[in-house]
């Protein structure tokens, strides 16, 4: 692609034909302050935050709709620049409820950062509407006073997942997410994962923990063998978050309904921790050592009596590859028969 | 021939006379002292490696506890070197209102300093008339800020609230009656023939080496140097008051009495000026990143809201950058080194303790004097450990 030489700030920047200018800002580390762009969408443009100055036009440019031209002069930061922002700022507060004590988001909240990096002050509230609360999954809670109708979750719907499940009704200050169509929605939870604000929270983990509080833990799911990444929040030893950095791993921030929301049997009561033998028709709780040494007496056993493939193995998709491995290994070299099966061979 | 052999004790940790915690071998023959090691240490709280892990509004309270005499001293330190940092103007009327708790903090300080240096040597009388005066200050600070001893009662950008007509009327009475109690303090030592006798010629150090010791404050002054930073680097409109700087002539225990006591009196009249002259205004800087907005607005504004919770739950953030300020503290010259790294915890925060320094002189101060000398000569040191184990 042709390369296209621009001028941001006083920088020389070079970047391919056909980029924004927000990405040859970016290129180059110039910050732009941005709310309804991320980066696995394509552009939004509806937080009016990223307006810049471009030499020949009367009127700031939205950055990240812009595409670069050659010989372009952009300014990035100016006083103009910065009250129009401040202002849009302030017009996205108009309908925000006094939330921030109870908002689980409150600590990461993008809208939260920006208010108070550009000292917005003197929010006079006049937006009364009545919204509508439901959303198409219970795992997520939606809170339309909070939402800024950036858009973006239901952008990720309708792009990274192609389901559209939700979509945005209304105008202006009564603008909503509402469930377009609500069958579609697997629960994935990649609107929660997106969005700027505590418009939409987990339901499990309401009110559980603060950002700050809570300690993060970098893991890989052990629902299947693709091996996404994520992020436990863990506060007093006890699971009670999930949050996925946006640009890591094979998923990128993806995952999975099961991968998002089922945490809690990480610290159910009713999870087995210890082996139990069945002794006089009852299950009792035993040690490793005895268990293990029963399985390899009677494997033994049912070995020399029946022959080896009197013995088969199936294997799990929660497994690492290398206990997959480990596992056929064990079998064909140990026990001695070609039995083996995988649950993710249906 | 005869063979003299040197006796060493340890005089502290626990010793009252050591202000503090301050630990010194003493190697003696017969009552004169041959050599002095201090060993400090013992009241080591790591303030300054706390503060890293801190926003800069928390680290206040730890800073009221380097010298605990005069608290409110190292609070106007310490923000004046983050408002440098983060480039912040503070109104006038704050100035003022910081110049009147730090005047007052000195006055305790120097009371302090008084009684037990005086008690040290003997003169037990005047600790109490030194302590009874303390107590009003105390109860200022009391009312003032819930606080008796370490106040915390400012602000990075201001002070914590306005004063009260109270507070105005406790200092004016306070202003009427210490001359008197200053003459009494005078009555009961300057002239009394024991006192000259046991602090005269004692602990003498002459200007060159008192600078080269790396001595400020007062007893840097009473050696003979005029050196007060509140004249030489004007911070928080020092210069608008009319005061002077006491100096000494011969730098001995008695010199430094004579200086401090001169410094209640100048105190005294920064503290009128700044009673009489208080500026109307606000007491906090109007910085929406800095101060919280009123609370209020809080339950009626989403943009307060969200900047109070910013501001308690974060903090400012400060740039990347160093700066060092100091200001005359009641025992010299205090300094903050402060590096921010764009966050909204300090990078590193280096104090520089005065009576370090101080302390380091002891031994050449010390050797040569009788064992009773000691005690004088720390005294008139008026060093506080809490400051320089930091
Ligand atoms: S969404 Fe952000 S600004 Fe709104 S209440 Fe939650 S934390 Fe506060
Ligand atoms: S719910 Fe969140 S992501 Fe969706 S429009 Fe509202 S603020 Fe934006």
């Amino acid at each position: 692609m042709e390369e296209v030489k621009l001028i941001i700030d006083g920088n020389n920047i070079t970047v391919p034909g056909g980029s924004t200018v927000l990405e040859a800002a970016r290129s180059a580390g110039i910050r732009i302050p941005t709310l309804c762009c991320h980066e696995r969408l394509e552009p939004i443009g509806s937080c009016k935050m990223c307006f810049v100055q471009i030499n020949g036009c009367a009127e700031p440019q939205q950055a990240c709709k812009t595409r670069v031209q050659d010989t372009m002069q952009v300014t990035t930061d100016s006083e103009q620049l910065f009250s129009m922002r401040r202002e849009s700022l302030r017009e996205l507060l108009l309908r925000h409820p006094l939330d921030c004590p109870v908002c689980d988001k409150a600590g990461e909240c993008l809208l939260q950062d920006l208010a108070y990096e550009f000292g917005v002050t003197d929010v006079h509230q006049h937006v009364n509407a009545t919204f509508e609360t439901f959303y198409p999954t219970s795992l997520i809670r939606y809170w339309p006073e909070r939402c800024i109708v950036c858009k973006r979750c239901v952008t990720a719907c309708a792009e990274i997942k192609q389901l559209g499940a939700i979509d945005i009704k209304g105008e202006g200050p009564t603008a909503q997410v509402y469930p377009a169509k609500p069958e579609r929605c697997e629960s994935c939870g990649e609107c929660l994962q997106v969005c700027p604000t505590g418009a939409l929270t987990e339901n499990l983990s309401r009110y559980k923990t603060r950002p700050w509080l809570s300690k993060r833990v970098m893991t890989t799911c052990t629902y299947c063998g693709c091996g996404c990444q994520m992020q436990l929040n863990v506060m007093n030893n006890r699971v009670v978050g999930m949050t996925v950095p946006n640009v890591f791993g094979v998923n990128k921030g993806s995952l999975c309904v099961k991968g998002r929301f089922g945490y809690e049997f990480i610290n159910s009561p009713e999870r087995l921790k210890k082996p139990l033998i069945r002794k006089n028709g009852t299950l009792q709780e035993t040690t490793w050592e005895e268990a293990l040494g029963l399985v390899a007496s009677q494997f033994s056993r049912i070995k020399k009596e029946y022959g080896r493939d009197s013995i088969a193995g199936i294997s799990s998709a929660r497994c690492t590859n290398e206990e997959n491995y480990l596992f056929q290994k064990f079998m064909r070299a140990v026990i001695g028969t070609n039995n083996v099966d995988h649950c993710a061979r249906l | 021939m005869s063979e003299t052999k040197t006796m060493t004790i340890n005089m502290g940790p626990h010793h009252p006379a050591t202000h503090g915690v301050l630990r010194l071998v003493l190697e003696l023959e017969g009552e004169t002292i041959v050599n002095a090691t201090p060993h400090i240490g013992q009241l080591h709280r790591g303030i300054e490696k706390l503060a890293e892990n801190m926003n800069y509004q928390q680290v206040i309270p730890l800073t009221d506890r380097l010298d605990y005499t005069a608290a409110s001293l190292n609070n106007l330190g310490y923000c004046m070197t983050v408002e440098k940092l983060m480039g912040i103007d503070v109104p006038k009327r704050a100035r003022y209102i910081r110049v009147i708790m730090s005047e007052l903090a000195r006055i305790m300080g120097h009371h302090l300093w008084l009684g037990s240096h005086a008690l040290d040597i003997g003169a037990m009388t005047v600790v109490f008339y030194a302590f009874k005066d303390r107590e009003k200050i105390m109860n200022i600070n009391e009312e003032l800020s819930g606080y008796r001893l370490t106040p915390s009662f400012l602000r990075i950008g201001g002070v914590a609230k306005d004063v009260t007509p109270d507070f105005i009327r406790s200092v004016r009475e306070f202003i009427e009656v210490f001359p008197e109690a200053l003459e009494g303090y005078h009555r009961l030592l300057t002239d009394n023939i024991i006192w000259r006798k046991r602090t005269m010629n004692i602990g003498t150090l002459s200007a060159d080496e008192a600078m080269s010791w790396g001595f400020t404050g007062p007893s840097l002054r009473g050696s003979g140097v005029a050196y007060d930073v509140r004249k030489a680097f004007p911070y928080s409109s020092y210069d608008d008051f009319d005061f002077e700087i006491p100096v000494g002539d011969n730098g001995d225990v008695y010199d430094r009495y004579l200086v401090r006591m001169e410094e209640f009196k100048q105190s005294l009249k920064i503290i009128r000026q700044a009673v009489e002259n208080l500026p109307e205004g606000p007491v906090n800087v109007d910085n929406p990143l800095v101060t919280n907005p009123a609370i209020e607005d809080v339950t009626e504004d989403i943009s307060a809201l969200i900047r109070r919770f910013k501001i308690q739950c974060e903090g400012p953030t400060a740039p990347a950058e160093e700066v060092y300020h100091a200001v005359e503290g009641s025992k010299g010259e205090l300094g903050f080194y402060l590096v921010g790294d764009g966050t909204a915890q300090p990078y590193r925060l280096k104090i520089r303790s005065p009576c370090f320094l101080l302390t380091s002189a002891l031994p050449r101060l010390i050797r040569g004097h009788m064992l009773s000398d000691v005690i004088a000569i720390i005294g008139s040191l008026d060093i506080v450990l809490g400051e320089i184990d930091r």
